[in-house]
């Protein structure tokens, strides 16, 4: 692997240190991102990752800890010195500037020869679908459109490192949909480095090689989206990524000859034999005893056997089916690809494949297994 | 008996025209979900209804009877809008008890009121806070918990769940479902997201410019599109739509599609009589084949949570994008295949002005009874 | 930003101070003249340092003046209680009236509204002495002048569009949607106006209030075309300082700090009321 492009080495950020109460926004992030690589950082409001932008972009001093692009320390220097290029939430466009001298001012100090400039102008306007509106001035323009430009002007620079703060929060389902595919093709082809802030999942699944998941603070976990799914670190990147969520249920896990049982809330028993589920996974499980289970929703299976559960909602959206079923004293959710037919209030069976079980130490959250193997 | 009934209403704003001769009945207890773009009138319509602006023509009666002259505050309904409209200056227990102080309750059947639908809601422990204190979450159930209340026997919400996010999103629809059948209230649910639409209305409403393009149960609007338009609005990843020339031979009837053929239902061909047609196909049900000398190339695989999305490409630019469910074997990016779909899942349209084809007896694009 | 060098600490420190004795240098004179005897103040040169004396305070509330001339009746009490009476019954007929206007400017369209609105306000723009001289005929014709309704009458000139023009921004911020889940609550439309369109804007409708009552109260023009001695409000009652002897600075000083009292005490309770209008955006979550 050749040098990372950003390093991140525990950075803290405390707001109002030495007020009466300070608020430690991000907790010893570390991070590394390689050349050409899409990271995400994902996280629901308030759990740092706008916070982490604005300190890589140098709108915010760290409290501690070291940034550093392509090898330089920046994290002391001034945000124009720091050759990072952003697109902002709200969009900070030049309200007397067209759009097209907004995206021509982003390469001005960069002395290009007009008919260059204006190449990449049109390239980057026709990729974001505003082409035909570069001669208008930003008030005139819909919300969608002046994130669009506001993402054209710092994609059409030539920076180190490209800081995406939810850059199509405004825009138009349909739309977001085809440029999410566009903007990939074109940030790979160019092997530009980016950083993407979002809460939506979807987006950062999308766009992004690795996503980093925060809460609190902290980094929870650093991996591809389908690490994510399938290795969730710990029960909060569990249920927190995944549309819809996990089902997590609290558990006592007991041996039952060579077997194990999942006694849940409510006595149902999740039991399996000797040999269906891999015995280090079983010893892992034992050894915890206060465990919580994770299941996704498209791995449970309704049928007539199974554990008895009763439907509360089974809604059919075209291509599949949400089911809630009442279970272990909670709602558990169902995704069937197959068209359910059982109505609100009829009872159901309800199984768990050992191999799609996800165990969680009920005590500091940590997976203990993932299916049959170890965390 | 509240049924709920427009009559040619329609609705401008100076030269802008927001509704255009909107009729719907909606029968009593019958909750329909009222879906199109932004700026399709969806709002307006319901504005209508609820009193607080009044139409530019046409009748709106509520129960049976003429609501031209009849005050918001009289026509008995609840309603929840988009923004959540909260009365900033009052904590969520008096945001809730406003339709109730209303209707001169007493103290104490407001208190017990109030603390039932918040029960029920599961906002108890926030009833003394003012609205700037809850989370999204939280007022989003505080607007929703003041709309019913008073058990209105009519229910107007406004995309209610449109500032909240993907996960709550889902939970409180899974929640709805059981909310409105327990409230029994004819109900006008206003949504921009289609699975909320099929999830929840008995039947849906589909907007487009000001008019009604189809008003139809899940089942008819997701098989039986009346047009293009309705078609898109429905399903994740969007419809297939593909320029074709149905045709037929001594197989039956057929189309071209990226260089493959593609059977039609029989008689396609005449219903399309020569015009140039768009096939519609979804993404689920499109399936791979094991056919090894497939015409279509893999472009790109887009893992979603529990299906996986690939694009594949055909002749003459023809792209297609297939949703199969994550437990199947997935394709690479550069792999040929073949593709396979049912003649009955398979819509023909016309190009022109993008409505759905259909003859009698001829069953081209005759939505298939859902599995 | 956090990065601010020692020497833009002291840059900003210097120019604050600066600011601050540029504005508060005239209040802080006046007051300290106020308690000076005419003498003390023309003397050359000035000092800083004298004997205070409440003397000008007391010729203002005995309303009698010694001067080298002889004694001099003043009615500087009288214009006091002149200035209150004209400027608060005009705030709140401009209150009544200018509140459902603003209201209904914001929130219907209707046929020539805009033109309406700006013409009330263009009343703003006009000089006052252009329309002094007509208006002093018409109200003698009508008995009106020389009276306080007559007065009350033109002070709407100073304090209804003000009032109107601010409070309709206000209107306009409240969500239509508020008052719309309101009345579909069950609500008729006074009730809503009173209970919901009312309190919301009240920030701003203090704040409008003050300004028009500060407005008014420093009025001079037209009470001095249009009242006489005994209808005079302070600002024009100060004129009677000016004497055949000479001007009465020390007098003048304590009578601008007696008349800027009530405004300043004003300003400073409603303080929490102009923070909170600005930070009315809050209003739409």
């Amino acid at each position: 692997m050749s040098a990372a492009a950003l390093v991140l080495d525990r950075i803290d950020k405390v707001y109002n240190p030495e007020g009466a109460r300070p608020v430690h926004a991000v907790r010893a992030m570390s991070l590394e991102l390689a050349p050409g690589e899409i990271g995400a950082l994902l996280g629901s409001s308030g759990c740092g990752k706008t916070s982490t932008l604005r300190m890589i972009a140098g709108f915010e001093a760290v409290t501690g800890g070291a940034i550093a692009l392509t090898g330089r320390a920046i994290h002391a220097e001034p945000p124009a010195r720091r050759n990072v290029a952003m697109a902002f939430e709200g969009y900070s466009l030049y309200p007397p500037l067209s759009v097209r001298d907004n995206i021509a001012f982003a390469l001005k100090s960069r002395r290009l020869d007009p008919a260059e400039a204006a190449r990449r102008i049109a390239e980057i306007a026709e990729l974001l679908e505003i082409d035909d509106l570069l001669g208008r001035r930003p008030s005139s323009l819909s919300g969608g459109q002046q994130q669009r430009a506001g993402l054209a002007r710092a994609l059409v620079r030539d920076a180190d490192l490209y800081l995406l703060d939810e850059p199509m929060g405004q825009l138009e389902p349909r739309l977001r949909a085809v440029l999410r595919g566009r903007l990939k093709h074109y940030i790979k082809t160019r092997g530009l480095t980016v950083i993407l802030v979002t809460h939506d999942q979807t987006e950062a699944n999308a766009l992004a090689d690795r996503i980093a998941v925060m809460e609190d603070g902290a980094l929870q976990q650093f991996a591809s989206p389908a690490t994510l799914r399938d290795r969730p670190a710990n029960r909060f990147v569990g249920a927190f990524i995944g549309e819809p969520p996990m089902n997590l249920l609290p558990a006592e896990a007991r041996a039952d000859g060579a077997g194990i049982g999942f006694v849940l809330p409510g006595g149902a028993r999740l039991a399996y034999g000797p040999g269906e589920m891999a015995s280090q996974v079983r010893e892992a499980a034992l050894a915890c005893g206060a465990v919580i289970v994770g299941v996704r929703p498209h791995a449970i299976r309704l049928s007539g056997t199974g554990l008895p559960a009763r439907v509360a909602a089974n809604q059919w959206i075209g291509d599949q089916s949400h089911v809630a079923v009442s279970f272990a004293d909670r709602a558990v959710v169902v995704v069937e690809h197959e068209r359910v037919t059982a109505r609100s209030g009829d009872a159901v069976g309800l199984s768990i494949d050992a191999g799609d079980l996800h165990v969680f130490d009920a005590g500091n959250g940590a997976a203990v297994s993932h299916g049959e193997v170890l965390a | 008996m509240s049924t709920i009934e427009l009559s040619g209403v329609s609705k401008r704003f100076g030269a802008s025209v927001a509704l255009d001769g909107i009729s719907l009945r909606v029968e009593s207890g019958e909750t329909v979900a009222i879906i199109g773009a932004s700026g399709a009138g969806k709002t307006v319509l319901l504005r209508l209804v609820a009193g607080v602006e009044d139409p530019s023509g046409g009748m709106i009666a509520i129960g049976g009877a003429d609501m031209a002259d009849v005050a918001p505050e009289r026509r008995g309904i609840g309603m929840a809008f988009q923004n959540f409209a909260l009365f900033p200056h009052m904590t969520a227990f008096d945001n809730i008890a406003s339709p109730l102080s209303a209707r001169g309750a007493s103290a104490d059947e407001v208190r017990r009121g109030v603390e039932s639908v918040a029960r029920m809601l599961k906002i108890e422990s926030v009833l003394d806070h003012r609205p700037r204190a809850l989370s999204n979450g939280q007022k989003q159930r505080t607007a929703l918990a003041r709309a019913l209340a008073a058990s209105p026997s009519i229910l107007l919400l406004d995309d209610p769940l449109r500032n909240v996010d993907a996960k709550l999103r889902f939970e409180m629809r899974l929640e709805f479902e059981r909310l409105l059948a327990d409230q029994g209230a004819t109900t006008l649910y206003v949504t921009q997201d289609y699975r909320e639409a099929m999830a929840l209305g008995h039947r849906i409403a589909v907007m487009d410019g000001g008019r009604l393009a189809q008003v139809g149960t899940p089942e008819e609007i997701y098989f039986k599109p009346t047009g293009v338009e309705v078609a898109r609005q429905f399903g994740d990843p969007t419809i297939n739509l593909v320029p074709a020339h149905p045709a037929s031979d001594d197989r039956g009837a057929f189309a071209t599609v990226g260089g493959a053929r593609l059977d039609l239902a029989p008689g396609a061909d005449a219903v399309a009589n020569g015009r140039e047609c768009m096939v519609g196909i979804r993404p689920e049900a499109l399936a791979f084949t094991e056919d090894a000398a497939g015409v279509f190339v893999v472009e790109a695989v887009t893992p979603l949570n529990e299906k996986v999305v690939t694009l594949v490409a055909g002749a003459e630019g023809t792209e297609l994008l297939v949703s199969r469910p994550s437990h199947e074997p997935t394709r690479r990016p550069g792999e040929r295949v073949s593709l396979h779909v049912a003649a009955r899942e398979v819509l023909l349209f016309a190009r022109e002005d993008g409505a759905r084809l259909s003859g009698a007896g001829a069953g081209a694009g005759a939505g298939s009874t859902p599995p | 930003m956090d990065h601010q060098s020692t020497l833009e600490r002291v840059v900003r420190g210097v120019l604050i101070a600066l600011v601050l004795l540029f504005f508060m240098f005239p209040i802080v004179w006046i007051l300290m003249m106020s308690f000076q005897t005419n003498e003390q103040i023309l003397r050359i040169p000035p000092s800083l340092a004298f004997e205070p004396t409440l003397e000008n305070y007391q010729a203002l509330i005995t309303g009698r003046l010694e001067t080298q001339a002889g004694t001099l009746d003043i009615r500087f009490m009288s214009n006091l209680w002149n200035s209150l009476v004209l400027s608060v019954c005009s705030v709140a007929l401009a209150l009544v009236l200018g509140v459902p206007a603003a209201y209904a400017f914001a929130r219907f369209r209707f046929r020539l509204g805009e033109d309406i609105a700006f013409t009330l306000l263009s009343f703003r723009f006009a000089p006052p002495l252009l329309v002094l001289l007509p208006l002093t005929l018409y109200f003698q014709e009508l008995g009106l002048a020389d009276t306080y309704i007559g007065l009350i009458w033109v002070y709407q000139l100073i304090c209804l569009p003000l009032i109107l023009w601010i409070v309709r921004g206000y209107f306009e911020d409240v969500s239509p949607d508020i008052e719309h889940a309101y009345r579909t609550a069950g609500h008729g439309w006074l009730t809503t106006f009173r209970r919901i369109s009312i309190p919301l804007t009240a920030p701003g409708i203090a704040a409008a209030g003050l300004l028009a009552f500060i407005f008014a109260w420093n009025n001079f023009i037209f009470a001095l075309v249009l009242a006489s001695a005994d209808k005079q409000p302070v600002t024009v009652g100060a004129l009677a300082f000016v004497t055949a002897s000479g001007i009465q600075y020390g007098q003048i000083a304590a009578a601008i700090v007696l008349s800027i009292t009530p405004t300043l005490a004003l300003a400073l309770y409603a303080q929490r009321y102009l923070v909170e209008g600005l930070s009315l955006g809050a209003v739409k979550g």
